[in-house]
């Protein structure tokens, strides 16, 4: 049901928004920080998901969490996406995930001990499809509207000559030219009759150049209207493919929250579900299941990295990595490959705790990774003592830790060009049911690449150390 | 568009009027000075509607007139490019036609009037469709476009257009009568 609109967003973020970029960055402009395409990568997520946390959509997309806000500021600019924000304390948060896992197979996580009371402020997205098809027919609209007005002239300010003494006036000095004898416009030094300077295109003598440069800029507008109308075909056909179907409706945040919630009771008498739906709604979250995020929650946190809230984190993963039963499974519904039962390959090199209760099938495809992260032990370390020998100058303490964040976000599989290309292959894989779209992969990879150092959202950028530390890497 | 805005004025005052109602008669004063001009920053100043205050008066020497800071509320009105204006015509020739939005002069060329409308000389000049549904004479009201501004320190002109969807006659003087 979604996915002609999904094919419509895809299309209207490769026509409008292939070239944005998020700047402002206190990075140099090099190639590397050159973040264009992420938009497209963005939206082509968004058409996966329903009501996403930020935070979680820029975990699996390996992309800072700034840096996704920044842009999904700007789509909430462009009126595509909703966003939705508010307090949640770690409880909250704790019920959150717990109701993500109770609709996503209707069983109970156990329960947790300690509770924090921290608030943090939480925000939420989703498209909204029904204003994406009205923003971009009137984009498109808009656009065909300039072009042609500039073709028929409308929106300029008329010019007049006078034949005789060839003195120019324009339609701001109307009231000065006005005669009260006839109704022409007269030359304020020889009273000629004016001439208004478009119907004397023909006549030769007011000087060619500036008559070629006119023709020579109709010509463009017209060559410009007739490439837009050929390359937005593809899209202008999805607008009326998509016409008479009722877009996809998410409603508000708490209203698709209490949907989803509504159908993952009706779907399994399960009571526990219930049970931690309602006590999430007592707490005011509305309880919020979420099937499709959290397939990336673990986090490799090595040396001191922040661990504030990971317990709550590591069972939000266990749970949510959960497979939905195939009745559970409706059409329309947007779901990721883990719900499915299939493998997602971030999340797969992610790999740790999230695996421990698994399928078989997953064990399998464990036992392969485990061979590859030998191998990308033996690299890392390879690459750190490479590193080791370049950054000899640095003082031993931050070097160390630069390492070691390196490291952990090689682990993560995105740090070097062999491990993304793997991610770059499993992903296409994937991808394979989604129309054959496999422009994502390649940028998200180089993205992820500029970003290896960041991809960890909670680990600090170290500063530019790092980032000749990273160049060296990919050289290496 | 409408402003309401905070503007400052320093009033000069003849002696004679030192006395127990001097504020009011600065206030009758700034109304008559300043409502109806145009300042090409503001635009024109429609109606004073508060005095804020006061400042202290500074004698001039020789003449005996002082002059007082004075800060004042005010309503001005200023048009822009894209707006759309009601404007009643006021004047309509071959090259196009002049109306009037408030104390805003906007002149119409022909080439923004729609090519379907063309000029009719005569007693009452006027564009006119090919039907006769429609038509532009003096003391018709339209509602156009603005597509250029020109503001002058005393003076503000605009290019209108009403080639465009829903601008056009909206009240036909001769329907009425
Ligand atoms: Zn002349």
């Amino acid at each position: 049901m979604t996915e002609p609109f999904n094919r419509l967003v895809k299309l209207a973020a490769r026509a409008f928004y292939d070239d944005f970029t998020t700047k402002g960055d206190n990075q140099p402009k090099t190639g590397r920080s050159d973040n264009r395409g992420m938009a497209v990568v963005v939206l082509d997520a968004l058409t996966r998901r329903q009501w996403v946390r930020e935070e979680d959509l820029a975990k699996s997309l390996k992309l800072h969490t700034k840096q996704l806000r920044r842009t999904l500021r700007f789509f909430e600019e462009e009126k595509l996406v909703t966003r939705d924000h508010r307090k949640e304390t770690a409880k909250g948060a704790k019920i959150f995930s717990a109701a993500i896992a109770a609709a996503a197979d209707g069983q109970q996580v156990g329960k947790e001990g300690d509770e924090k009371t921290k608030i943090h402020t939480h925000s939420y997205c989703c498209l909204d499809y029904a204003q994406i098809y009205d923003v971009v027919r009137y984009r498109l609209h808009r656009m065909k509207k300039k072009l042609k007005d500039e073709l028929d002239n409308r929106n300029t300010i008329q010019e007049y000559i006078c034949p005789n003494c060839n003195r120019r006036y324009s339609a701001f000095d109307a009231m000065q030219l006005v005669s009260m004898e006839d109704e022409y416009f007269h030359c304020e030094s020889c009273n000629g009759e004016l001439v208004a300077e478009s119907d004397k295109l023909a006549a030769e003598e007011m000087g060619d150049g500036d008559d070629n440069s006119r023709r020579r800029r109709r010509e463009k507008l017209k060559d410009m209207l007739q490439r837009m109308e050929e390359q937005l075909k593809p899209l202008t056909l999805q607008l009326a493919r998509v016409k008479d179907l009722p877009a996809p409706e998410f409603g508000t945040l708490q209203a698709w929250e209490a949907s989803v919630n509504a159908a993952g009771r009706g779907g399994n008498n399960n009571g526990s579900a219930t049970d931690a739906s309602k006590s999430a709604q007592g707490q005011g979250y509305g309880g919020t299941p979420m099937p499709y995020i959290g397939e990336t929650k673990v986090e490799v946190t090595i040396f001191g990295a922040d661990v504030k809230d990971e317990g709550a984190e590591t069972e939000a993963a266990t749970a949510s990595l959960k497979v939905l039963p195939p009745w559970m499974i409706k059409q329309g519904m947007n779901l990721t490959k883990e719900q499915r039962g299939e493998l997602r390959p971030d999340a797969k090199v992610d790999g740790s705790e999230a695996y421990r209760d698994q399928s078989d099938e997953k064990k399998q495809e464990q036992k392969q990774e485990d061979v590859k992260s030998l191998e990308e032990e033996y690299l890392t370390a390879y690459y750190e003592a490479y590193a080791r020998m370049l950054e000899a100058s640095k003082t031993a303490q931050g070097e160390a830790e630069v390492s070691q964040q390196s490291t952990s976000s090689y682990l993560n599989g995105v740090s070097d060009t062999n491990s993304a290309r793997q991610v770059g292959m499993k992903v296409k894989r994937e991808d394979d049911d989604d129309g054959g779209i496999e422009w994502e992969e390649d940028v998200a990879t180089g993205i992820l690449n500029e970003l290896s150092i960041v991809n960890d959202p909670n680990a600090q950028p170290d500063g530019s150390g790092d980032e000749d530390d990273d160049i060296d890497w990919e050289e290496g | 568009m409408f402003f309401h805005m905070v503007l400052e004025r320093n009033m000069q005052l003849h002696p004679r009027y030192f006395g127990p109602h001097l504020h009011e008669k600065l206030t009758t004063k700034l109304v008559k000075d300043v409502e109806g001009t145009c300042s090409g920053k503001h635009g024109f100043v429609v109606a004073v509607t508060k005095v804020e205050s006061i400042g202290k008066g500074l004698i001039r020497e020789g003449t005996g007139f002082v002059t007082f800071p004075v800060k004042y509320q005010c309503v001005v009105f200023r048009p822009f490019r894209g707006e759309i204006l009601e404007a009643v015509v006021t004047l309509v020739n071959k090259m196009g036609f002049f109306a009037e939005a408030g104390p805003v002069n906007i002149f119409v060329s022909n080439h923004l009037i729609p090519d379907d409308m063309e000029f009719q000389s005569g007693d009452i000049p006027n564009y006119t469709t090919s039907d006769g549904s429609v038509k532009i004479q003096k003391d018709s009201e339209v509602r156009l476009k603005i597509i250029g501004v020109r503001v002058d320190a005393a003076e503000i002109f605009c290019i209108g257009t009403i080639k465009d969807d829903f601008l056009g006659v909206i009240n036909d003087p001769d329907a009425t009568a």
